[in-house]
């Protein structure tokens, strides 16, 4: 039953493979292994992802359709399994929901009513893009997804993504067609937040954990933070807007700050990019303009995943 | 049948594992998310590059293997080079332990396969967590690693009847 590799002298008998090739390539790739360490915003590279990203696209779309339509069956045989929990759950969250909506009208008269004032001016709104996620990193330290919309729908390199619960991560490729996603988790990911009610301000460090820490930038005095209080984005540098829901505080286990993030990854499905143009003012009107290439500009500082920490 | 299309037949055959291989970098670029995410998706190409480093070099030259790893790298994002000197590395360190393993039982050969997943993962543990500058926790990359352990016998016994029926023989 044993047949391959029987006649080990035949096998052996060829010079099978080019030790040497094999070695010079060993060596191409642990050149190309140094050289993204310092050059990993260098073109070729850039080019290099995208244009794997825009060939692989039509793959990924193919066949991530049928996958996510089996998970989605699976996961409706196990909702079937805890539906009275479920409803009761519902029940209970659609009470308190109500209690909200009912705080959301009120407040909405009152800022009606602020915005009637002269001087106040409107920050330019968010236009946020649609899309799927077609692709994931499998990979045990890089920790990103793919999404099967890209620069023809305005995508650009810095922007936030988030899903029905909370911010994902942000763009840091982006081809014709198809982007990927840093998502908060992975080392390379470092994301400005705020801690609501603490008055704090911290970037949100991500080290391949399911919850990623907060190291607070300036502590003139000593910050209290306490488990349950939200984390939010801070808007500080001026590519993320301010205010995405990230996730609460976990309950303090030593010195780090980690956070639970409200998005859960192994259920994303759909995403959508929040294409946010920072306000800019001008020095000779004074007044808000649009400034696509200043928000480029700030984005193209970023580090890349590739660069190393 | 033609001259042409026998040809191209064994052009195909000979580009098999390569092509495996890069279905396997495919298929971890895929939001598969098993048991939501509780079990973490195989490296199958470390199977095809290990299986095919045994028992025919031949069919899997180091340029192919070259690609696959950048292609991998390329896709996952991740730091461009590194699964290509990964893949590259057990190539070698596989070729120069061939002897041993051809004709041996498969249980040797898995028991091989661990070892080179472990030395696999303990090269792209230490990778990254110099690039990143700190020690990475090991939890998602033993998870996986194990995973594809799991799963060799499998994928081993149908590149082997594959190997073996299809790509070799008629």
């Amino acid at each position: 039953m044993e047949y391959l590799g029987r006649d080990r002298r035949e096998g052996l008998g060829r010079k099978a493979n080019s030790r040497v090739l094999l070695v010079i390539l060993i060596l191409v790739s642990v050149f190309l292994l140094l050289s993204s360490l310092y050059s990993a915003q260098a073109s070729v590279f850039k080019k290099a992802r995208e244009g794997v990203l825009d060939a692989a696209e039509p793959a990924l779309e193919l066949f991530s359709g049928p996958i996510s339509y089996v998970n989605g069956l699976i996961g409706y045989v196990r909702d079937y399994f805890s539906v009275l929990e479920q409803n009761e759950a519902l029940r209970q969250e659609n009470a308190e929901l109500r209690q909200w909506m009912n705080e959301a009208l009120e407040l909405r008269t009152v800022v009606a009513g602020f915005e009637g004032l002269q001087s106040y001016q409107a920050p330019p709104a968010a236009q946020p893009v649609d899309a799927y996620i077609i692709g994931e990193a499998n990979d045990a330290f890089a920790r990103s997804m793919i999404i099967n919309a890209g620069r023809r729908k305005n995508i650009e390199t810095g922007q936030a993504v988030v899903d029905a619960d909370g911010m994902i991560g942000r763009i840091v490729h982006t081809g014709a067609n198809a982007s990927r996603v840093l998502l908060l988790t992975d080392v390379q990911s470092r994301v400005p937040v705020f801690i609501e009610g603490a008055g704090v301000e911290g970037i949100l460090v991500g080290r391949t954990r399911a919850r990623p820490a907060i190291s607070i930038v300036e502590t003139s005095e000593d910050v209290e933070v306490l488990p349950g209080q939200r984390v939010l984005t801070s808007g500080a540098g001026g590519i993320l807007p301010r205010g995405l829901p990230i996730g609460l505080v976990e309950q303090g286990a030593g010195d780090d700050i980690n956070v639970d993030l409200y998005a859960n990854y192994a259920r994303t499905r759909m995403v959508r990019v929040i294409n946010f143009e920072f306000p800019a003012v001008t020095e000779e009107t004074g007044a808000f303009v649009d400034d696509a290439q200043e928000g480029a500009d700030v984005g193209a500082d970023e580090p890349d995943p590739a660069a190393g920490g | 049948m033609g001259y042409r299309a026998q040809n191209l037949l064994s052009m195909l055959k000979a580009m098999t594992p390569t092509l495996l291989g890069l279905l396997g970098v495919l298929i971890l670029a895929l939001p598969l998310r098993l048991f939501e995410d509780a079990l973490p998706t195989p490296i199958i190409p470390l199977v095809v590059v290990f299986f095919w480093s045994i028992y025919s070099p031949d069919y899997l030259p180091s340029p192919s293997i070259f690609v696959i790893g950048i292609l991998q790298d390329l896709l996952m994002g991740g730091p461009l080079g590194l699964w290509a000197a990964v893949y590259l590395v057990t190539q070698y360190i596989v070729s120069s332990q061939r002897a041993y393993f051809l004709g041996r039982e498969q249980k040797v050969v898995w028991l091989g396969f661990a070892l080179a997943a472990a030395a696999a993962s303990l090269m792209l543990w230490l990778v990254m967590s110099l690039m990143s500058g700190a020690l990475l926790p090991v939890g998602a990359l033993a998870a996986q690693i194990t995973a594809t352990v799991l799963i060799y016998p499998l994928f081993g016994a149908a590149f082997r009847e594959l190997h073996s029926r299809v790509l070799v023989e008629a």
